[in-house]
């Protein structure tokens, strides 16, 4: 499994890859290709250039001009938007919330996938099997008993039980993107430490954490765009205001300012920006995330 | 390696924290969820066990059936949908013609933004007053079929599978076009050297050689469309007349709204068994010989 997450990981890396020279000869499938692309990148480019130009019309503007640019360009919708709401606060608690689930989910997950994959023992592949067994739990199936579990502890409103929830659902698909990197880091590595007189601590953290940076980079960005634009979970244990983060202050935002659609409009493209400034410059590393938690062997 | 008494201290430290998270965070409340659904709630502070009675009352609800089928038609539209347009765009990219990076981060903009944000953008899309939809309707001569799909029973799933599309396919885009970079190359020119071109290349070379990752898509697509909870219940939350009402969603209602927890866990452990099922029978259905 692990050899085949590799594979297909290295499947994007541009650089090494061949070039398909397949047969595009004529002029007119060429055009059509292009045609098709296009279309496609319209589709996907257009709600986003019209929410972009509502946001900086005045409310008169969009009423009567509902597709072009911008008549006046009011950049004041921003601000609007940015005082009237807690977008900042929002924020925060999602930068907060989605900052703890890597901690929590890095540190649980990096030493037990370094066991499952240097250490031979009785029962490692049933352990192993359980660990990634949650792969295809969705988060609905345990929402009812989490909800009142943490109505039990009263922890309702914590941001830290949140992640800690949110790892815990990251903790399958992690163990299994890392084994696969940490099993393919040569078996000599372990025998030179300890001829060196290297403890299994030492060598976790001076050869094999350094050496699966790539890795758990991965299992990283997997988790902040899990945490970042959850909505249920956060949405049932969050009900203060102060505390709320972005996809549920959104919706507050979006219920408030039902009727200033210019306001609402800033409001949205501020919450969009750290996502596409996010993937614009992690694009590969996402990209190569999404196929290796995808492939299941 | 091999576990020795020297570093058995330190292996157990580095397998317990993580495991004790994952085992009490996911698989005791799955377990838990199991046995609440046999229990019926008078308060919320007391409860009693009532076997089957919760399955019962869910096979006979009509609201049950309906989500059901509404569950269905999302999840075969929009897999159907994503696979045809993540492999055409998957593959078109995968020929490199000139600016094929720029198509590439494009599509998989919509993957990464907020699903509130993406709901919010195509509540505005399809809305009368001020959406996009009616004047291009106008624009093609068909304005006086317009009609709010939002606002339709037989429209208002269609609109959402629309938006669930433009949302998630980036992703299939990417899942498709590295199936297709990691088909081997050599094997590729020599087809295109025997004269394969256009469809006879997808047919025999391209289908078979990315077997693998078309299964996988399949297969990820219908699982997800068991989770979409997101896009529902922004929009439309499951109306008008329940019309976009899905299984999770569903759960949510019954269980957080109306206080009914025991129905609502019947939901929890459906959509468990019906990820599971779809997942084992689905690979068991698509295996096949690769072509070496």
């Amino acid at each position: 499994m692990g050899n085949q997450t590799k594979k297909a990981v290295s499947g994007t890396d541009e650089l090494v890859m061949p070039s398909p020279q397949l047969a595009v000869e004529k002029k007119k499938t060429l055009v059509w290709i292009y045609i098709v692309l296009t279309v496609f990148a319209l589709i996907v480019a257009l709600p986003l250039i019209w929410l972009l130009f509502s946001s900086l019309k005045s409310q008169a503007d969009l009423t009567m001009n509902t597709w072009g640019p911008p008549k006046q360009w009011m950049f004041s919708n921003y601000l609007k938007a940015w005082k009237g709401s807690k977008i900042d606060k929002y924020m925060l608690n999602s930068v907060i919330v989605t900052g703890l689930t890597i901690v929590i989910t890095v540190v649980t997950v990096t030493p037990i996938a370094f066991v499952l994959s240097r250490f031979n023992f009785k029962g490692k592949k049933l352990l192993y099997f359980i660990a990634i067994a949650g792969m295809m739990i969705p988060i609905h199936s345990a929402i009812i008993p989490l909800y009142m579990m943490v109505g039990k502890w009263n922890q309702y409103n914590n941001l830290g039980v949140l992640s800690l929830i949110y790892a815990a659902f990251r903790i399958p698909i992690s163990i299994f993107i890392l084994e696969g990197f940490m099993t393919s880091l040569p078996r000599e590595l372990e025998e030179c430490a300890f001829i060196d007189g290297c403890s299994v601590f030492r060598l976790f953290f001076k050869i094999i954490v350094p050496l699966t940076k790539d890795g758990i980079v991965t299992i990283s960005i997997l988790a902040v765009l899990a945490s970042w634009n959850e909505l249920l979970v956060s949405m049932l244990l969050l009900s203060k205001p102060a505390l709320k983060t972005l996809p549920i202050g959104l919706m507050g935002f979006i219920t408030e300012y039902n009727s200033e659609y210019t306001q609402l409009a800033a409001g949205i493209m501020m919450a969009i920006i750290p996502s596409i400034v996010f993937y614009i410059l992690a694009q590969e590393k996402i990209e190569k995330g999404m196929i290796a938690g995808a492939i299941k062997g | 390696m091999k576990v020795t008494k020297k570093n058995i201290g330190t292996i157990l430290l580095f397998l317990v924290p993580g495991f004790l998270v994952y085992a009490y965070l996911v698989l005791y409340p799955i377990l838990q969820s199991v046995v609440m659904s046999t229990y019926t709630w008078d308060t919320l502070a007391s409860s009693r066990f009532v076997g089957f009675n919760n399955y019962r009352a869910v096979l006979g609800s009509q609201m049950f059936w309906k989500v059901l089928g509404n569950t269905l038609i999302f999840m075969v539209s929009t897999t159907t949908l994503q696979v045809l347009i993540g492999f055409l765009l998957g593959y078109l990219i995968y020929l490199q013609l000139k600016g094929y990076r720029l198509y590439k981060t494009l599509y998989f903009i919509p993957t990464v933004l907020p699903s509130v944000a993406v709901g919010f953008i195509w509540n505005y899309i399809y809305s009368p007053g001020m959406g996009l939809l009616k004047p291009l309707m106008n624009a093609v001569g068909a304005g006086a079929h317009y009609i709010p799909p939002l606002s339709s029973p037989q429209l208002a799933l269609i609109a959402i599978i629309i938006a669930q599309t433009w949302n998630s396919c980036g992703i299939q885009v990417i899942l498709f076009n590295s199936g297709f970079m990691n088909m081997s190359s050599e094997v590729i020119e020599s087809a295109t050297l025997d004269g394969a071109t256009g469809w006879k290349m997808i047919r025999h070379m391209v289908i078979p050689l990315s077997w693998d990752i078309i299964k996988m898509v399949i297969i990820l697509q219908t699982v997800g469309a068991l989770r979409s909870f997101d896009l529902v219940y922004v929009m439309t939350g499951g109306g008008p007349n329940h019309a976009t009402e899905l299984l999770p969603l569903h759960l949510f209602v019954n269980a957080f709204q109306n206080f009914n927890i025991g129905y609502g866990n019947v939901m929890a452990v459906l959509i468990f068994v019906l990820a599971m099922t779809i997942t084992v029978v689905m690979r068991k259905l698509m295996e096949r010989e690769s072509l070496y």
